[in-house]
């Protein structure tokens, strides 16, 4: 074997390593992806099977982008505010951060404010302490106004 | 000490390619180097190109030994990509040094590899509480804007026409540093820590404009300033790269901050206009523009091809010289091309290996993309989460610039091919980012 014939043979071998070197970091790239699967699936399943204890009939949307009439279902712990992580997320100017929490205890939904800037109101009262509520009474967070409906 | 349970073998597995790759590298330099017939115009000596091989695949390894000691939890695949584009670059500088004129090229590269990896790891030590980047980011904001001032007023006094203008020299050793570098890093700390304080700020949009929505005023001040900041790269640096990765690097945190993608739109068209302002005004702009347009017109009184376009045009026959599968590794005749070993790296490369080399080129710096984008899901805290965003878009927006710049799809700028290039600034600039990113790595949620 000559000088040339063995230059053809490394010349092919470098760029072979470069697309090994490539496969490899894909591999273990999938290995990594399918380790990270399992936990993402457990969290689907738990999202499915969530109760729901209520619902909010929205009224008056405010400034949010929302119609009056929609409804939003409530879970055993619903947030409401302007923030993302929010169970509903209210996008106004007059709703805080984590505005209002809505809790399901004792077969009855609280509401509970949250330090609010522009406080939140049950049937018309501004609340300082959690008050329970019954269908038909009205939430206003901000200026976006709620009904409360059974399940 | 070396746990087994929790010793990195995947890095060790995958580190032991690029070592495969210099060796291979080596043995046809000096095949090369004993050919009859003399292909290249200067001969590489065996023992010169002895301490850069085996030197890197040292430091390479001494920096697992280390990670595995101090941070034994941390992506493993971050070091063995950097190491095989850092190989890819030192092999070039080896190779490139004699034909250029400078014999010690590949040593110094490699100098600058070994700086690199021991400023990564430490960068990875210094950084175990994240939070005093955070605190601090108004101070790293005012060292990268210092470090701009500095530079617009050096650049004045410059008088080449090299498309790095950007350099600082350090007393009279020859030592020169270039502030963009560390700039970049400044910037997304910055950034990183402003977007995460004010992202539901800049979600909210009450300022409707057609279809397009725009955020508050008073919120639009920072976008405006980076507009404004890269603009002003542009005119006083006459930077084009720098202004693009600075804006590119504020629109792609923005864009993962805010999820809207109307701000991006409204940006690029701002951008544009402002382009098409500078370009009317602006004969340097004009010029830019027109090598590109015209790099292969041999008619007087330009000649364009012959003077302005020279690099243009001989990185293109570089590029084609190469073919599908390259000239092979010391074959090439890429030295012809200005600054072949910094802002031509890139058609150097692809002269000896060809479009393959490159295709697989592009396939490594697209993973480390992918590597960083994915340590940048995994973090609970917003400010670790786009730091590590930004820290990837440097690595993705330089290496668009530089190689649309090497293949005549826009105007050459002097952003460095990251870890390829030659130059110390650079590379040791972009192992602080890895070393960053291993550690934003190591925070999951």
């Amino acid at each position: 074997m000559d000088n040339y014939q063995l230059l053809l043979y490394l010349r092919i071998g470098l760029v072979a390593i470069l697309y090994l070197v490539i496969l490899q970091i894909v591999l273990v790239s999938r290995r990594d992806l399918k380790r990270a699967e399992k936990p993402v699936a457990a969290g689907v399943a738990t999202t499915r099977a969530r109760q729901v204890v209520g619902r909010l009939i929205l009224i008056d949307s405010g400034s949010t982008p929302y119609k009056p009439g929609q409804e939003f279902a409530l879970e055993p712990i619903t947030t409401i505010g302007r923030a993302p992580t929010n169970s509903i997320v209210l996008d106004s100017t007059f709703v805080s951060t984590e505005h209002t929490r809505i809790l399901y205890k004792d077969k009855s939904l609280w509401v509970e404010d949250m330090g609010s800037r522009n406080g939140t109101l049950v049937n018309g009262q501004t609340i300082a302490q959690p008050v329970a509520v019954a269908p038909g009474a009205l939430l206003q967070v901000g200026d976006v106004r709620f009904e409360f409906a059974a399940a | 000490m070396f746990n087994r349970q929790r010793y990195r073998w995947t890095e060790l597995w995958l580190l032991l390619l690029p070592s495969v790759f210099l060796l291979v590298g080596y043995f046809e330099l000096l095949i090369v180097h004993n050919l009859s017939v003399p292909v290249t115009s200067h001969n590489l000596p065996p023992l010169d190109a002895f301490t850069p091989i085996f030197g890197l695949i040292a430091a390479l390894f001494g920096a697992h030994l280390l990670l595995v000691i101090i941070a034994p939890d941390a992506d493993q695949t971050l070091l063995p990509i950097a190491g095989m584009l850092t190989s890819i670059g030192v092999l070039m500088s080896l190779r490139l040094g004699p034909d250029i004129g400078v014999p010690t090229l590949g040593l110094k590269q490699l100098a600058f590899a070994i700086a690199g990896l021991a400023v990564c790891v430490l960068t990875v030590w210094a950084t175990r509480d994240l939070r005093w980047l955070r605190n601090y980011k108004y101070t790293w904001a005012a060292v990268g804007i210092v470090l701009v001032g500095i530079t617009l007023l050096h650049s004045h006094s410059l008088s080449t026409n090299a498309p790095s203008r950007d350099v600082l020299n350090i007393g009279s050793g020859g030592l020169s540093f270039q502030p963009s570098e560390i700039l970049k890093i400044c910037l997304v700390i910055f950034f990183a820590g402003y977007l995460s304080e004010n992202r539901e700020m800049l979600a909210i949009s009450n300022l409707r404009v057609g279809p397009l929505k725009l955020p508050p005023l008073k919120h639009l001040g920072p976008l405006i300033a980076m507009l404004g900041l890269a603009l002003l790269i542009f005119l006083g640096v006459k930077e084009l790269g720098l202004a693009i990765l600075v804006f590119g690097l504020f629109l792609s945190m923005l864009y993962v901050a805010s999820n809207r993608p109307s701000y991006i739109i409204g940006s690029v068209v701002a951008f544009a206009l402002g382009a098409l302002v500078i370009y009317r005004i602006f004969p340097y702009a004009q010029q830019r523009i027109a090598i590109v347009g015209n790099a292969f017109d041999t008619t007087p009184p330009a000649r364009i091809a012959y003077n302005a376009g020279f690099q243009i045009v001989q990185g293109l026959i570089a590029f084609g010289n190469g073919g599908v599968f390259g000239a092979g590794l010391g074959l090439g005749k890429s030295w012809i091309v200005p600054f072949s070993h910094t802002d031509y790296i890139a058609a150097s490369f692809g002269e000896e290996f060809g479009f393959a080399g490159v295709l697989a080129l592009i396939g490594l710096f697209m993973l480390l993309v992918y590597r960083g984008m994915h340590i940048a899901t995994r973090p609970r805290a917003s400010f670790n989460q786009l730091m590590a965003v930004g820290l990837t878009a440097v690595f993705a927006i330089q290496t668009i610039v530089i190689l649309a710049g090497n293949l005549k799809i826009m105007p050459l700028t002097g952003i460095p091919l990251p870890f390829v290039a030659y130059g110390g600034s650079s590379l040791i600039a972009n192992y602080i980012i890895i070393g960053l990113l291993l550690r934003l790595s190591q925070d999951k949620s």
